[in-house]
């Protein structure tokens, strides 16, 4: 049997390779990376419809004031905030600093409980101003 | 190109169950990958059930167990069962540990025990290393000096010096890092994964070692060095408690800090 014929061994997150706050703040940093950019997407829409004219700005704000909109509004706040703290991590790290175990699990829930506790005073000054 | 699934010639299929022997006393679950090479057909998972009463304290113990008196087809590699020779090192119930030193008593009734992840099986429990040992080798993991050795003695290093390369070089290579880290995975063609760049690292501070400016030279690479994106599945999982991903942060550094 040569070696391309051999089975590859299963790796699968999850199933096979436990997840671990390591890995899980990894990809969810990479994640929030590519929501914020189609997120960018949706804000050009807003200032392009700003900028058109009513109609077209009225049809933006109806749709991000719609449960939808707001849900992504959510969601794209939490990955601004996760992206925003996981990123001074990686400044950090960059840095060579913070690379015992210990730390880099305390600055990994540091940076969950933090991006928890900003999107919810965002989410919550943003409603509040919209009235 | 990250993959998620396995190619069909790796999916598992279910395989046979060993019952426990009558009057056990503490019956412990093993759910083990089966590969043989010889058969054609796909990788299955086994079961076998084991009275661990009956059997010593480590998940080596148990391995060894089942093939003296349940299968004496399974197949793992093992030698020192004291966590020095790191031929044991598989993924037992989802983390990649050394079988040896792994107590049966940290783990539940039910144990998964897979070969290291994401390599290609030669049979059971053994993964083919060529590869990861090809690129311990790239690193040139052995001392290179131009200057002379003293005549009348070894070269010398301080305390203090001799202290830095401690923990690096006590690497046993067992692979546990590389193969738990998901960017080796998906880019262990090109990206050296974290055990080698230990070593590299292990080199490129020996105070004795004269070819610094080559290493680097070598690792400045999108991809051999650069791959590391600070997962640090690596250093969560070193059954040595060494510390690739700091090893690594500090060459990349290195490598910044000599361009000025």
């Amino acid at each position: 049997m040569t070696p391309a014929e051999r089975p590859l061994s299963p790796f699968q997150l999850g199933s096979i390779y436990k997840l671990q706050l390591t890995s899980v703040l990894s990809f969810s940093h990479r994640a929030t990376g590519v929501g914020l950019s189609v997120g960018t997407v949706f804000l050009v829409w807003w200032l392009v419809a700003a900028a058109s004219g009513d109609d077209a700005f009225a049809a933006a704000q109806w749709f991000f004031g719609s449960w939808l909109g707001l849900l992504l509004l959510l969601g794209w706040c939490f990955a601004f905030f996760f992206h925003l703290c996981n990123g001074i991590r990686h400044l950090f790290w960059d840095a060579g600093l913070g690379f015992e175990l210990r730390t880099a699990y305390a600055s990994g829930w540091t940076v969950v409980a933090a991006s928890g506790v900003l999107t919810a005073i965002a989410f919550a000054a943003g409603l509040l101003v919209r009235g | 190109m990250a993959e998620f699934r396995l190619p069909a010639n790796s999916r598992i299929r279910t395989g046979v169950t060993h019952e426990a022997p009558p009057g056990a006393r503490e019956v412990r679950k093993f759910r083990i990958y089966r590969f043989d090479p010889a058969s054609g057909e796909n990788p299955r998972l086994d079961t076998f059930e084991l009275d661990a009463a009956d059997c010593g304290p480590m998940v080596l113990d148990a391995l060894i167990r089942i093939k003296d008196s349940v299968d004496s087809s399974l197949t793992f590699r093992r030698s020192c069962r004291e966590g020095i020779c790191g031929s044991c090192a598989m993924n037992i119930d989802g983390v990649n540990r050394l079988a040896c030193t792994t107590s049966l008593h940290d783990l539940g009734r039910e144990i998964r025990i897979y070969p290291l992840p994401h390599m290609p099986v030669v049979k059971d429990l053994v993964a083919d290393l060529t590869q990861f040992y090809a690129q311990y080798a790239s690193v040139k993991p052995w001392l290179q000096a131009q200057s002379p050795a003293p005549p009348d003695s070894e070269r010398l290093q301080s305390k203090e010096e001799q202290e830095r390369i401690d923990r690096p070089a006590a690497c046993i290579l067992c692979a546990c890092c590389s193969t738990a880290c998901p960017s080796y995975w998906w880019n262990s063609d090109r990206y050296l994964g974290p055990a080698a760049l230990l070593a590299a690292y292990r080199w490129i501070i020996d105070s004795r070692d004269e070819a610094t400016g080559e290493r680097l030279d070598a690792l400045e690479d999108p991809f051999k060095l650069y791959r590391c994106h600070t997962i640090m599945n690596c250093t969560d999982v070193c059954p040595k408690d060494l510390n690739p991903a700091k090893a690594i942060a500090e060459i990349k550094k290195m490598l910044v800090q000599r361009q000025n």
